[in-house]
């Protein structure tokens, strides 16, 4: 009974628990909100709405980025003083010795004694309506610039916190650390506290839009000709004009302007994404373009004085400097769109169009008008006579000097010997441009299907010159902008509102947690490739969404190279891989090559087998990575100077050459059986560590310029090849491979045919050219210590094997391998010369 | 932009207004609240408990859960008849849009207010119909039940997701997550607000804030 009774009690007594009795109940531990940073509400305020995180970085940390700000706000105030100082408060007859002063103790003149006293000065200012305009519409702006520098530096500071707390790096180590280290913090910070709510990982591309968002959209815009940037003039013939002015404009009316297509930093407007109203929205976007075009007008006075200010005093003291940087060339901004891969961010495509500048001024030199020659090497004769007697008599006396306008007349005499110098061809230059476009298709990886084989025309070279313009031009359009860009807005871009508004209806897509972008930028082959662009067959593209110059895949190839951590979606994964395979092939197909038909043939293969086989190097990043870096500085040093020897023909003896080719096929053997056995062990690596992966990011982001090059090239090749015939595209994009009993025939009659046309032709310009080529590269090499000809030697070797992608490709694409390079076998020899030409070249 | 979404869609007669929006909202109140808590000294807590209460609709055949707290009841039942009002009152076509904003705090340094940030919004768009005779109101009024009882199936998916919620906090940070005004719940951190009309459009404050903003942004 007491058993019973005892049962009876223990359970009342757990039912009497129920109010909190404390040494029971579950207890908790708060996670508690340690940072700040989780969950973030507008993360575009933290991706670059205004650049915030990738412009904190990329100004170089918060110090350089508050001083810059500091100082600019001050060049405003003295840009602005000093030329009403100029104008009113200097007494200029008395610098020009017209008046002369009474001193009573010395006859010199001092500066202050050309100063107006101060009540003159400030009478002059005051009587001067134009004056007073001009300080007022400046004071309004400084005072615009000074609130927004407050207000940036209140954000700037958020995201240096951001950067310190969140991200563990301190501002003195950010200019230090590359973008590629930030983002991948950034990703995996993500994973910590979650700062997006939408997804559990954030991915590379999704930092890229919203960096990128409004970039990409105007990308996608001058890339299917939806602004009227280009205009057919009646004197000028074809010409582009797109200046600062016209793109704030164009910003301004679409993105983020009162009023735009956007609701705010990310979403479209709801009733822009609905096809019912289109034409009315058309007519509304069209009364805002009058609008803000009519602004424009009446503010051009103001703009254009305050051009010709700035333009002024930024570009005076250059000039003077050195005269001849007004012949420098740049790129021009529409070059910089035109040339802009989708989700590129800004230090990429510098850094590229950088590498391009060089082999892209040679190009534009190679067309010095003739006539202007003579005239100008007759000028400079003439001049340079009256020099050479004006310095002669000035140092036999120097009196000379004191003769009114003979100093004024030798500084003239000079910089007109510096012009015309600038338009005689220097002597030892070689007519190439074949060659030099090739280079410069290297680094700017887009260019019009007619450039290719008409690289020695005129047309070609104006067309160029639209992307790569006289630094000159730059600045006189900067300066005629204020009253070309109403023009433009009311007459040009308001009669595109309709397309505009489609435009942005159907290529918006909203991606979860990242919002409205660009759908193009989505880089997906099925919805915007071009079936000329190895697309064929993937892509469901109508003519209307195919983006122009096979813009989707190079950005495509682009990314997945820049980001080798990236997860592409699986088809896309499938056209990057087979991509990345089909060039890897024809680079390590080419020493295992049975038959070599001559020395002099082999020996480019040689050369592109040093370039792009070998992952051993890479395999040692993986393997033993302690050495690794020393290595591949020993490693590398030596494959340039093989490169070197082998690049060098007319003084290098035969049978070396033959011998090092020979080492290099076996080489190359080595490497691929070693790539075979290494796949495995590098896909297994390359998430295994963050560690590691930075490593390796360090070491293979300044070489994945160099693949990207590579396949871009290879692009344009094999795009050539396609748009030569219906026949050869056939075979090239052919995916059945039991269709090719059928159509063997074909490949034998069709092929052959470029490939004999082409390839004696590219080799003959090859050996001619090669002397001064070589002497180039050796100059590249000599010219910086770090070695650019070395890295690139290197560098193209490494990220064969180097990419997760690539050991997939390997392994994914084992069997279909010996099918296919049956029929590639001809067309890589075009390829290898090209991509031959071009490491020559550089 | 940082913040779910979710829109639910109803169609009600306009005495059911009421009860229809009580039964959505006290539904995902109950999914977002949780017990008083107790803090202990070593930075642990204990949950406190939550009663839960059957109610019945008088003008639709529905029952609902709410969380038993007399306190959330009346604040959710003033915001609502605030909606109900607004929502005759207007003289439109009976179009409006209750929403239930789930949001942290932030603290701010001293010249700026504290940021409310909203990590989950729930909109629910009322669309009210005037019916003719006493039969179609009887049918409205079985529709409608089911309505409801589907949305709130649906509810219960959304929030059965392993999706993002504040981190439980400490006891200082409390109020920056939590409701802890309330005696016997505590609710996430939450308002409720609603607008009359389809023009979904911003607000003028909203508008000029965004233009200021923008303008500075250059």
């Amino acid at each position: 009974m007491a058993h019973f009774d005892t049962e009876y009690q223990r359970l009342e007594a757990s039912y009497s628990d129920s109010p909190p009795g404390e040494e029971n109940l579950l207890m908790h531990v708060p996670e508690g909100v340690k940072s700040q940073w989780h969950h973030i509400e507008n993360l575009d305020l933290i991706f670059l709405n205004t650049y915030y995180v990738y412009n904190l970085h990329q100004k170089n940390g918060f110090t350089c980025m508050l001083l810059g700000e500091i100082f600019e706000l001050v060049q405003l105030l003295f840009v602005v003083g000093f030329t009403v100082f100029l104008a009113n408060c200097v007494d200029y007859d008395v610098l020009f010795a017209n008046k002369f002063v009474n001193h009573t103790d010395s006859s010199k003149v001092t500066l202050p004694d050309a100063f107006l006293p101060v009540d003159v000065c400030s009478a002059r200012i005051r009587n001067n309506a134009f004056v007073i305009f001009v300080l007022i519409i400046s004071g309004v702006f400084w005072l615009h610039r000074l609130i927004k520098f407050i207000y940036n530096v209140c954000c700037y500071w958020e995201i240096r916190s951001f950067y310190i707390n969140a991200l563990k790096m301190t501002m003195s180590e950010l200019p230090y650390a590359t973008w590629q280290e930030v983002q991948a913090r950034i990703v995996e910070i993500q994973k910590e506290h979650q700062i997006c709510i939408h997804k559990k990982e954030l991915t590379e591309l999704d930092i890229y839009h919203r960096i990128l968002r409004f970039k990409n959209y105007m990308v996608a815009m001058v890339n299917k000709s939806l602004l009227p940037v280009r205009f057919r003039l009646p004197v000028l013939g074809e010409s582009v004009f797109y200046t600062r002015g016209l793109k704030y404009n164009f910003e301004l009316i679409f993105f983020w302007g009162p009023g735009s297509l956007f609701e705010n930093e990310w979403s479209l407007k709801q009733e822009y994404k609905r096809g019912g109203n289109r034409l009315e929205l058309a007519d509304r976007l069209a009364s805002r373009i009058l609008w803000i075009g009519i602004a424009n007008l009446l503010l051009c006075p103001v703009i254009l004085v305050w051009q010709i200010l700035y333009a002024f005093f930024s570009y005076t003291e250059v000039i003077k400097r050195e005269p001849g940087s007004l012949g420098a060339r740049c790129w021009s901004l529409y070059g910089r769109c035109y040339l802009r891969h989708f989700n590129e961010l800004d230090h990429e495509l510098m850094s590229r169009l950088s590498k391009g500048y060089k082999a892209a001024s040679k190009y534009m030199n190679c067309f010095l008008s003739p006539l202007l020659t003579v005239v100008a090497k007759n000028v400079a004769f003439f001049a340079g006579s009256l020099l050479a007697v004006l310095i002669a008599l000035t140092i036999y006396d120097e009196d000379v000097l004191a003769v009114e306008h003979v100093l004024s007349s030798i500084t003239l005499l000079g910089v007109c010997i510096t012009i015309c110098r600038s338009f005689i061809p220097d002597k030892h230059m070689v007519f190439c441009p074949e060659q030099l476009l090739r280079v410069i298709l290297a680094h700017i990886h887009y260019m019009p299907d007619h450039w290719q084989g008409n690289a020695h025309r005129y047309e070609t070279r104006d067309q160029f010159s639209q992307l790569f313009q006289y630094k000159a031009v730059f600045i006189l359009e900067e300066l005629l902008s204020p009253v070309v860009t109403p023009i433009i807005l009311i007459f040009c871009l308001r009669r595109k509102s309709l397309e505009i508004i489609d435009f942005f209806r159907n290529f918006t897509v909203e991606v979860v947690g990242v919002g409205d972008t660009c759908s193009f930028a989505q880089m997906d082959i099925r919805q915007h490739g071009h079936p000329a662009w190895m697309s064929e067959g993937k892509t469901e593209a109508s003519i209307y969404q195919q983006a122009e110059d096979g813009k989707t895949e190079l950005s495509l190839m682009h990314f997945a190279i820049t980001n080798p951590q990236w997860q592409p979606p699986r088809e896309t994964t499938h056209f990057i891989s087979q991509l990345k395979e089909r060039v890897h092939r024809e680079a390590t197909g080419a020493p295992s090559d049975t038959h070599p038909m001559s020395l002099s043939e082999s020996e480019p293969r040689s050369l592109i087998a040093n370039l792009l086989t070998g992952p051993s190097t890479l395999a040692s990043v993986h393997f033993d990575r302690d050495i690794s870096l020393a290595n591949h500085a020993a490693a590398g040093i030596n494959d340039g100077g093989s490169a070197l020897r082998s690049l060098s023909p007319i003084s290098s003896s035969l049978h070396l050459r033959g011998s090092l080719s020979a080492a290099h096929r076996v080489a190359g053997h080595t490497s691929r059986t070693m790539a075979g056995s290494g796949t495995d062990a590098r896909t297994v690596s390359s998430g295994s560590s963050a560690w590691e992966g930075q490593l390796t990011s360090l070491v293979l982001s300044e070489y994945a310029s160099t693949e990207m090059s590579i396949h871009a090239l290879y692009m344009h090749e094999l795009h050539k090849q396609q748009s030569r015939g219906e026949m050869s595209r056939h075979t090239w994009h052919r995916q059945e491979s039991d269709e090719s009993s059928d159509s063997i025939p074909d490949e034998v009659r069709s092929e052959p045919i470029p490939h004999s046309r082409n390839f004696p032709r590219s080799s003959q310009l090859w050996r001619s050219h090669i002397s001064v080529l070589n002497l180039d590269y050796l100059s590249v090499c000599f010219e910086d210590p770090f070695g650019t000809g070395v890295k690139i030697v290197r560098s193209a070797r490494v990220p064969m094997g180097g990419w997760a992608e690539d050991g997939q490709t390997a392994q994914r694409h084992h069997e279909p391998l010996p099918e296919e390079s049956l029929e590639d076998e001809m067309p890589p020899h075009i390829h290898k010369v090209n991509a031959l030409s071009f490491c020559v070249c550089y | 932009m940082n913040c779910r979404s979710e829109v639910l869609e109803v169609t009600v007669e306009a005495r059911q207004v009421e009860e229809a929006m009580l039964a959505l909202l006290h539904t995902i109140l109950l999914h977002r609240s949780t017990g008083k808590f107790h803090y202990k000294k070593e930075g642990t807590y204990s949950i406190g408990t939550v009663g839960t209460q059957d109610i019945d609709c008088d003008f639709i055949d529905f029952t609902f859960v709410r969380v038993s707290s007399e306190e959330l009841d009346r604040m959710i039942r003033k915001a609502v008849s605030e909606f109900k009002d607004a929502l005759s009152n207007s003289g439109s076509d009976g179009m409006g849009q209750i929403s239930l904003e789930f949001y942290q705090k932030k603290k701010s340094r001293w010249p700026f207010s504290d940021e409310c940030i909203p990590w989950e919004v729930w909109s629910i768009k009322v669309n009210v119909v005037n019916l003719a005779n006493e039969q179609e109101r009887q049918i409205c009024r079985e529709k409608v039940g089911e309505k409801l009882g589907e949305k709130v199936i649906n509810v219960v998916e959304v929030i059965n997701r392993h999706e993002y919620l504040p981190k439980m906090p400490t006891q200082s940070e409390v109020d920056n997550v939590f409701d802890t005004t309330l005696k016997d719940v505590q609710p996430y951190l939450y308002k409720i607000t609603y607008q009359i009309t389809d023009s979904l459009g911003t607000s003028v404050s909203t508008t000029m804030r965004r233009l200021i903003k923008d303008t500075l942004a250059l």
